[in-house]
This record gives C-alpha cells, sequence and structure tokens, in this order.
C-alpha cells in the first residue's frame, strides 16, 4: 500500500512538475491600449531612478543592420533613458526561434523585427499588437514610401491596417564588375557581337547578351548568378520578380485564385527564361543561395549576380571600385523587384508598460533625423521618402541610387499565415523545374494545384 | 520497521530516477500522444480534432515520400556501414583465417574520429567538401580530369551525398562493435579449426560470423533506430524542404515548426515512434533467437 502510495506521489510530481512554469507578470493588452500621439522620446524624469533601469528588448537576425540598430539603441538610451537590447539570431534559427517564443505566455521580446512574410501570422493570430491607430500619429506616412508600407507594415496588404512600423527597407539588386564593362577591349568584343555598348543592362532581353558574353568557363568566367537556393526563400525570391516582370502572378489578392496565374503561359516563358540563365553561371548556380550568389561574385569569377542590396555594403568593402550595382532589369514597360527587409512589431504578449515603451522607441527610430543617422549604419536602408529622394542619399554609396530607384517596383510573395507552406512547396517546384526532374508547365501546373490547396485548407478560398 | 525503513530507501535511491524519467519521457511523450488528436498550433492551443490528423498521415503524399525516402537511407546506409564496419574490424583483427596483432591505439583512435564529431557540423563541413563549384572533392576529380557531379544540387545524387556523410561517419560506430564481437571470441576456437585444417572461408562462415552475429544485430538494431530519426544531417546538407533527402524527421519538423501544425506533427511523430518500436522489437528477438541457437 505504502509502495503505491509513494508511486503515486512521485506520478503527480512529475505531471504537476512541467506545468508549474512562471506565470504570467503582465498582463497581455488588448488593441485599444494604444495611445496615438505619444511623445515620441520622453526625457528621463530626473530623479526617477526606475527609469534609468527601463529596457526595450528587440529581437532580429543576426546581421549587420541588427549591429547598426544596437548603436542606435545607445543613441535612444542616451536621449530617452531606455535601454535597448537587440538579441540577435542566427538566421537559420529565427523563425523558429520567434514563434517558439510567441508559444509562451509571455514572450521575451517587446519588439521582433519579423519577415514582410510573417506579418499574415502575426496579424492573424493576434501575436503582433496592432498599430492603426498609432502609427499614423508616430510618424507622416506620407514619408513612408508606399512600397514598404503595403507589404512591410499592412496585413492584409492594401487594407490601412497596419502592423508593424517600417524598420530595414530592402529590395533585390545585382551587383555587376565594374572593370569588366569598362574595359575597353571587351567593349568593342561585345558591340561588334550584339550591335549595341556594353552597359549594365536594362532589359531582361540585354541581361541575356552579357551573360552570354562574359560565360568562358574555360577560362573560369561566368555570365551571372541568380538567387536559386533552396534553404528558405531564395529561388522564390529569385523567380518571382522575373515571373511578375514577364506579366505572371502567385494569384488573385482578393478571391486567392491561382490556377491560371501561377501556371499561366507568362509565368512558365519566366521560368524557362530564368532557368536558360543558369546555362552562363558557375556550376553548381542551380542552388545558390544568398551567401553562395555573393562568392561566386567575390571570388572573381562572375559577372553580375543578383542579391539583397543589405548585402551589397558588405560585397563593396570586398570587390572596392571593382564592383557597380543596378536595377532589376525591365522586360517592355514592366519592372518588378522582390522586396526584402523587415518591420518593427510589437508583441502582444507583453505588459502594458513594456508595450509603450516599444512604441517610443519605434516612434524615434522614424523620425527623419533618426533615419538619417539609420542609413550611415552597416546596411541600413530606409523607406523615407524624403530621403530616398535626396541627391545626398542617392550619391552616398554605389548602391544607393539603384536602390533608391528600385522602391516603386517592389512586390512580395503571399504574406498570409499559410505563408511557410506556400513557400516550401514553391521551393520544391521551382527547384524540380531547375533540376530538370519537371518541365516548367509541369512544375508551374503542380505548384497551382499545390497553392490552391493549401489556401483552401487555411480557410481563405471560400464558398467552394 | 525495519521492512518500511528498506521499502523507504528503495525509493530513495530509485525515486529521482524515476521522476525524471517520467517528467522527461514519460510525460512528454503522452503530452506527444494527447496534442495528436488536436488542432494545435505553435502559437495557439486547437481544438479536438478526433482522429483528423492520423487520417491525414496515412493520405498525405508528403508523409508516403518521405517513408520511402527515409527506408531507403535507412536500408543504404546501416548495410553499407554493417559490410564497411565488419570488414574494417576483420582487416584489424585478421580474423578472417588467423590472427593478428590487436590494432594500434592511435589507428583506433583515427578511425574512431568521425563517430565523435558533431553531425551537424559535419553536415556544414561536408557542404564545403561537396559543393559543385567550389567544392574540395569536385577540385580533386577536376584534378585529375574526371567529371564534376553536382552532388548538392543533382536530385539524383542529393541522398546519395547525405549517405556518403552517414556512412563515413557512421562506418567506425559498427567496426569498434564488431572488434569487441571478434576480441569475444576464444582463440582456442581458431586453434581447433586450424588443427582440424579448416579453410579460411569455413572459418569465416562457421565460427567468425556465428559468433559475432548477436553483436552485429545489436549495432544494426542501435544504428536503424538512429537513422530512422535522421534529422541533423539533412538539415545541415539539403534543408527540411528538399523532397529528393526528407525524411520523416524532417517532414515532422517542418510541419510542427514551418507549417505551424502541431497537432499534425505529433501525429507524424507518434506513427514514427510505431514503427521504431517495431523494428526494435523485431531486432530484439532477432538477437534472442541467434543467442538461444548458440545457447548463450
Amino acid at each position: 500500500m505504502r509502495t503505491r502510495f509513494a508511486f503515486c506521489v512521485i506520478l503527480g510530481l512529475a505531471l504537476v512538475l512541467p506545468g508549474c512554469g512562471k506565470k504570467d507578470a503582465g498582463t497581455p493588452v488588448d488593441n485599444s491600449a494604444v495611445k496615438p500621439g505619444e511623445t515620441p522620446a520622453a526625457k528621463p524624469s530626473e530623479g526617477s531612478r526606475n527609469a534609468a533601469k527601463q529596457s526595450v528588448t528587440i529581437w532580429w537576425a543576426q546581421w549587420a543592420p541588427a549591429d547598426g540598430l544596437q548603436q542606435l539603441g545607445l543613441e535612444f538610451e542616451k536621449e530617452a533613458g531606455i535601454a535597448v537590447k537587440v538579441h540577435q539570431i542566427p538566421w537559420s534559427a529565427y523563425q523558429d526561434q520567434v514563434f517558439l517564443n510567441f508559444g509562451n505566455k509571455q514572450t521575451d521580446f517587446d519588439i521582433v523585427v519579423g519577415d514582410s512574410q510573417w506579418i499574415g501570422r502575426g496579424a492573424a493570430k493576434g501575436l503582433y499588437l496592432e498599430l492603426t491607430d498609432w502609427l499614423p500619429q508616430a510618424v507622416d506616412m506620407a514619408t513612408v514610401h508606399p512600397r514598404a508600407a503595403r507589404y512591410l507594415c499592412e496585413y492584409p496588404p492594401g487594407s490601412g491596417r497596419f502592423f508593424a512600423a517600417p524598420c530595414e527597407t530592402d529590395a533585390v539588386g545585382f551587383a555587376y564588375r565594374k572593370d569588366w564593362f569598362a574595359d575597353p577591349a571587351e567593349r568593342a568584343a561585345f558591340e561588334k557581337k550584339y550591335g549595341y555598348e556594353l552597359e549594365p543592362p536594362d532589359t531582361w532581353d540585354q541581361f541575356r547578351d552579357i551573360a552570354e558574353f562574359f560565360c568562358r568557363p574555360g577560362g573560369k568566367r561566368y555570365g551571372c548568378a541568380l538567387l536559386t537556393g533552396r534553404g528558405y526563400d531564395s529561388l522564390v525570391m529569385g523567380y518571382q520578380q522575373i515571373m511578375w516582370t514577364w506579366g505572371g502572378s502567385w494569384g488573385d489578392p482578393q478571391t486567392y485564385a491561382v490556377d491560371g496565374a501561377v501556371n499561366a503561359d507568362a509565368s512558365v516563358e519566366a521560368l524557362e527564361f530564368m532557368k536558360a540563365m543558369l546555362q552562363f553561371s558557375p556550376k553548381g548556380a542551380s542552388n545558390f543561395d544568398y551567401g553562395q550568389t555573393l562568392e561566386a561574385f567575390t571570388n572573381g569569377s562572375t559577372a553580375m549576380a543578383m542579391d539583397y542590396f543589405a548585402f551589397f555594403p558588405d560585397l563593396l568593402a570586398r570587390m572596392k571600385d571593382k564592383a557597380g550595382f543596378f536595377i532589376m532589369p525591365r522586360k517592355g514597360e514592366q519592372r518588378a523587384i522582390s522586396l526584402g527587409g523587415q518591420g518593427f512589431s510589437i508583441s502582444t504578449k507583453r505588459p502594458a508598460a513594456q508595450q509603450d515603451l516599444a512604441r517610443k522607441f519605434i516612434a524615434w527610430f522614424l523620425q527623419e533625423r533618426v533615419q538619417k543617422l539609420w542609413i550611415t549604419k552597416p546596411a541600413g536602408f530606409t523607406a523615407n521618402t524624403s530621403i530616398l529622394a535626396s541627391e545626398e542619399f542617392r550619391t552616398a554609396t554605389p548602391y544607393n541610387a539603384a536602390f533608391a530607384d528600385s522602391l516603386d517596383s517592389l512586390q512580395d510573395f503571399w504574406n498570409v499565415p499559410a505563408y511557410n507552406e506556400l513557400l516550401a512547396v514553391a521551393q520544391q517546384y521551382l527547384g524540380e523545374a531547375l533540376d530538370g526532374v519537371k518541365t516548367p508547365r509541369e512544375a508551374l501546373d503542380k505548384l497551382a494545384e499545390e497553392h490552391a490547396k493549401i489556401l483552401k485548407e487555411s480557410g481563405l478560398v471560400k464558398g467552394e | 520497521m525495519g521492512e518500511a525503513r528498506t521499502g523507504l530507501l528503495k525509493f530513495g535511491l530509485v525515486g529521482p530516477a524515476l521522476v525524471l524519467l517520467i517528467a522527461l519521457n514519460v510525460f512528454p511523450l503522452l503530452y506527444n500522444v494527447a496534442l495528436s488528436f488536436t488542432a494545435s498550433g505553435m502559437t495557439d492551443s486547437g481544438g479536438f480534432a478526433g482522429t483528423r490528423n492520423y487520417a491525414a498521415v496515412f493520405s498525405e503524399p508528403k508523409f508516403a515520400a518521405a517513408l520511402r525516402t527515409t527506408a531507403v537511407f535507412v536500408a543504404a546506409a546501416v548495410s553499407a556501414e554493417l559490410l564497411l564496419g565488419f570488414g574494417l574490424a576483420l582487416a584489424l583483427r585478421g580474423r578472417i583465417a588467423g590472427n593478428a596483432p590487436p590494432p594500434s591505439a592511435f589507428l583506433l583512435t583515427c578511425l574512431l574520429v568521425p563517430m565523435m564529431l558533431s553531425p551537424a557540423v559535419m553536415g556544414l563541413y561536408w557542404n564545403l567538401v561537396l559543393n559543385g563549384h567550389y567544392g574540395v572533392l569536385n577540385q580533386v576529380l577536376a584534378f585529375a580530369g574526371l567529371g564534376q557531379p553536382q552532388w548538392l544540387t543533382d536530385p539524383r545524387l542529393k541522398l546519395v551525398s547525405v549517405l556518403i556523410i552517414d556512412i563515413w561517419m557512421w562506418t567506425p560506430f559498427m567496426m569498434l562493435i564488431a572488434l569487441a564481437g571478434l576480441n569475444s571470441i576464444p582463440r582456442y576456437i581458431y586453434e581447433a579449426a586450424e588443427i582440424d585444417r579448416a579453410g579460411a572461408w569455413c572459418v569465416f562462415r562457421r565460427i567468425t560470423l556465428p559468433m559475432c552475429a548477436p553483436l552485429l544485430v545489436l549495432a544494426v538494431l542501435l544504428r536503424t533506430t538512429d537513422a530512422l530519426k535522421q534529422f541533423d544531417l539533412v538539415m545541415a546538407v539539403t534543408g527540411p524542404d528538399d523532397a529528393a533527402t526528407q525524411t520523416l524527421s524532417a517532414l515532422l519538423y517542418r510541419t510542427i515548426f514551418r507549417g505551424d501544425n502541431v497537432g499534425l506533427g505529433s501525429a507524424y511523430a507518434c506513427v514514427v515512434l510505431v514503427i521504431v518500436i517495431a523494428l526494435a522489437s523485431v531486432f530484439t528477438r532477432c538477437i534472442g533467437h541467434i543467442q538461444k541457437k548458440h545457447g548463450r
């Protein structure tokens, strides 16, 4: 009897102990608690010891802009007396760690700098605080580039409901070998072969010619390196801008109908074009992630490399005056560019006082004078329209002008809560098309079928 | 009173381990089973879903594909590791026909290094070796005038690449257990066989192999259950989304963490657990049968 009793006590303890986590220290706040028009950076009241201990914790991926944000955080602390801690997590684990943390009663961060595609999940599941009333009072939305506001801050895009504020605005662009393009012998040979001058390409047809021209595998030279990696989203980011430019799309954002869009003739042609470009690329370029694309360029073998502008400061530091930059080419009058970057979102699973501090920091960050500081930080890119239009910004670095021109053409992948599933199957079938497992037509037909199924299962497609 | 004290002492000794076991193994297992009947996500606890998740497991083509990939991986990896490991052990001990001096500690340590390294680190390291563009292996092949396969991008070679790494890592483990088996065979049996003028093949077939068999089956059991859970190498080499290398564990990770479907992922986990338990019981019966046959 005693034996049974002891066993029951142990079993009971074992079952109860895991549930004895720390209790919720603060009450999650509903959206009505927002305070529009709050002073961006209130000075700490004299003699207030607690003010000095206040801090805002931000989670972001481990990369150069996060270092820049931490440096700005020190400025904020000097002005407002509120410490800012930027906790950096390696990209490969970032998404998992953020959403695992959201699974707790209270998150360890006040602000998460979330990828643009996460916003639907964050908004629909009540993880991101709604900023619709507060954000336009904290910053004049007319100074935020409309494409950045649409894709980084709104959910659904164009709805006018904000769940994030712009932090790092990014776009895909191209780096090119300025020295090769300037070489008189190369220029003469190119003009003789193609009948026009060798310049950074303005159209995809010119891009193809230049890639072909510089592709000399015997001499270890290649024409181009595109984003084709299978890790998370790089293949989709590389492909979708060509797809949009050719006239294809991921589907109707109102009805979520995808058949006939994902697998439209224009999309198939775009994928065929992208696949054809691989013949001018280094070996293994059918699976080049962001880092491998940069590597193909910085190892001196490749004439043109596609990547996000946020990676270009480091590339420039390594290649110096050998590197130039250009905007994504167009086809006809169409130009489309994959959006990158992340927005500040405030966790709903934090006490109201912490959410207030988070708002103070974001409002401070969005001021034009701070944005001018932000763009001086490593890979700090802004969505502030007046800064983007200023000659000072455009000429500050060799890539700024191309970046500023890119923003008008930004578009993004689905950012609905089921984005991850949509992204994974897109990566899979686009990859199979590049690998030759399926023809581009077969791959996109299958992709359209899978996307339709996922969107239907996630409840977005109604009335079928 | 004495008996009660003894009882308390027993629980005092066993209790902590029992509590840990229940808290870290039994509770998560039961919780996982409970979750598999819900529509829970990473950030929300969904309602009761009945057997919907299990129905999805068995009707989902991805599960069938992942099961197939895992089966091919386990069969190929464990067979190759067994053959190579046993071959290495035989070469080291010279026990096919005769005897050789025990292997030097240095040689043995060198051979065991791969299994002592972290699979995740090894995955990243082999990524550099197998990279089609700048990988060491292709540089060597190019120098030798041979072709340069795209190990990490060619869909026919991706699983082969993961297999190569796994075999490289775990062959030493098989070798170690096979060596233990060979060392356990009494020397006089070989001497008797020599007196009877038994040939090398006969010695191997009638003495070495049968007497090593229980340990070899144990090694196969351990490696099979481990290979069935293959995750870290796949994550490091090709990622969890690649259909060519998506094992059951990678699919499980994808479903829970990327797909935000904890309920379905838990159902996958339960099914994988049942498969592992079924295979383990087959192997343990096999070991028992072999031991009974040899009167051990």
